[in-house]
């Protein structure tokens, strides 16, 4: 038996990586949530910065509420939040005798065979999309806050001697301000390129199958505790080590000759 | 560039800017208390006066980036604190150069100058580089118009800071300080570019202490303190009688700290008997 002759915690983990189409369906997942929701994130976080900034009383007031209040609360509550509010709303309109959507009954995935497995892949479903909406507008809150401190360093001189020549504000920020703030952003900012991955995981408790819920099937199957998590770690470690390389590469590339 | 000396008595003056009892307060402090003054076309009027006179304040009121609480800014006979007006379209004929440049960091200086000619005035790419290119040539600066500001010295870029503004065809150009934040021995290639631009006519807003630069163009200087003009004239009126003991003080303190500038400044004269 191979078990004999080699070390224990090898064949743990050969034992472990059978179920690689599973783990392989639940990064691909992952990446998938936390791509989206760094772009929701980030969109959304760049208007919000630019409203703290230079929106006025009430708007700015709006967007810093926003910011407070989404990163003062659990990310697991604003997941059940968001992801029961749909299910309230139909409620109340069906106990009225109202028309309401049909939730969690669609979903878009594709299904194929690799290396003899059946591999299904779910795009979007009900679930997938409140898990990208909440990782999103929490990313934001975040995202907002280390634009707006960019945005705060490039300074108002700059917006003034846009408007000294003649340029809107809007124009101001857009064209002077927003190219320099976003590459200053970048070191900040690839905190939140590097958290979020791991924030990724509470979808799980909405039951969506990312990494971390197919780790603990196979943890369920195998009994292999520790091996698993190690594994699913060290999967992490790997992708997040990549992004922030390519995040200071970014960073590098795009600097200003002289600054 | 063709050198025109200004002889105000040749010409019939037409008022570019119109600047009618300006008021201007930050919280309690009243900052600037009903400075008025006319500029016509072709003058250099120079600003001067102890810090926190409110000579910045008053030319950040005039291109509206502070608006004035009160009073009345007309441009070419353009009320620009009458409600409606297209501020960005009238900030367009005023240029300014600022203390501290404020060039934009990511942009190289040819980009620095074209970049309001592109997104303001509408040229083209090919057409803003070609003015600003221009522009560059008249401070002396076209040899480093693809560098970005953070490689250039102070001097250097405050010349960009010039051309940008020049670029745009200025009906008036406001210099804030323009030679406050420099070091020493780059103060004169900036004077240099101011000096040319007055003999070539342009009309000009000057702040400064650099009263070599004054005596050498100034059509009035304006000497305020605490927000109110305390005395007004020509050069020659500064500096063989000043009125006010103020301005007495203020000179002769000007004297200690800028003596260097002696030399300047009769060079300047110099000029003026040629």
């Amino acid at each position: 038996m191979i078990s004999q002759v080699l070390p224990k915690e090898i064949v743990d983990f050969l034992r472990v990586l059978e179920y690689w189409d599973h783990i392989l369906v639940g990064l691909a997942k992952t990446m998938w949530l936390y791509v989206w929701a760094l772009l929701l994130g980030f969109f959304l976080g760049l208007l919000l910065s630019l409203l703290r900034q230079y929106g006025g009383r009430i708007l700015s007031r709006i967007a810093t509420g926003y910011v407070e209040i989404l990163r003062g609360t659990p990310l697991l509550v604003q997941l059940f939040f968001i992801y029961f509010l749909p299910f309230s709303i139909n409620s109340f309109l069906e106990a009225r005798g109202l028309p309401y959507i049909p939730i969690g009954r669609w979903s878009f995935y594709i299904t194929s065979n690799l290396f003899g497995r059946t591999i299904t892949m779910v795009f979007l479903d009900h679930i997938t999309l409140m898990g990208i909406l909440t990782l999103g507008l929490n990313s934001a809150a975040y995202q907002a806050e280390y634009l707006r401190g960019a945005v705060m360093s490039v300074g108002g001189e700059q917006l003034e001697a846009a408007q000294s020549l003649g340029m809107s504000r809007r124009s101001g920020i857009l064209h002077i301000v927003l190219p320099q703030a976003l590459r200053r952003v970048i070191p900040a900012w690839s905190n939140e390129a590097a958290y979020l991955p791991k924030y990724t995981v509470v979808v799980f408790f909405i039951g969506l199958t990312e990494i971390f819920a197919q780790a603990h099937y196979i943890v369920s199957k195998t009994f292999l505790t520790l091996s698993v998590y190690i594994l699913v770690s060290l999967i992490f470690l790997v992708i997040i080590t990549i992004i922030s390389k390519s995040l200071d590469i970014l960073y590098k590339r795009t600097a200003i000759p002289g600054l | 560039m063709t050198e025109i000396p200004y002889d105000p008595t040749k010409e019939i003056a037409e008022t570019v800017l119109n600047v009618v009892d300006v008021w201007k307060s930050y919280d309690e402090l009243e900052v600037l208390k009903g400075i008025s003054f006319e500029l016509a076309r072709r003058e250099v009027k120079v600003i001067f006066g102890p810090s926190g006179s409110g000579k910045s304040t008053l030319l950040r009121c005039i291109n509206m980036l502070t608006p004035p609480d009160k009073g009345e800014i007309y441009l070419s006979g353009q009320n620009l604190m009458a409600p409606g007006v297209d501020l960005n379209a009238m900030r367009a004929k005023i240029g300014m150069v600022f203390q501290h440049f404020n060039l934009f960091s990511h942009l190289k200086a040819a980009d620095n100058v074209s970049v309001g000619l592109r997104r303001v005035k509408g040229f083209t790419k090919e057409e803003a580089r070609a003015k600003a290119l221009d522009a560059l040539h008249q401070v002396k600066m076209t040899d480093w118009a693809e560098h970005y500001p953070a490689q250039l010295s102070g001097g250097q870029q405050q010349r960009v800071g010039i051309a940008r503004a020049l670029a745009m065809k200025p009906d008036l150009i406001l210099f804030d300080e323009p030679t406050s934040a420099l070091d020493p021995e780059l103060i004169g290639e900036v004077l240099q570019v101011m000096l040319d631009l007055a003999k070539a006519g342009t009309t000009m807003v000057v702040v400064t202490h650099e009263m070599g630069f004054a005596r050498a163009v100034a059509s009035e200087m304006i000497f305020i303190d605490q927000g109110v003009v305390i005395e007004r004239g020509t050069a020659e009126h500064f500096f063989v009688s000043p009125e006010s003991e103020r301005v007495k003080n203020f000179l002769r303190q000007i004297n200690i700290l800028y003596g260097h500038h002696e030399e300047l400044l009769k060079e300047s004269n110099e000029d003026e008997k040629l």
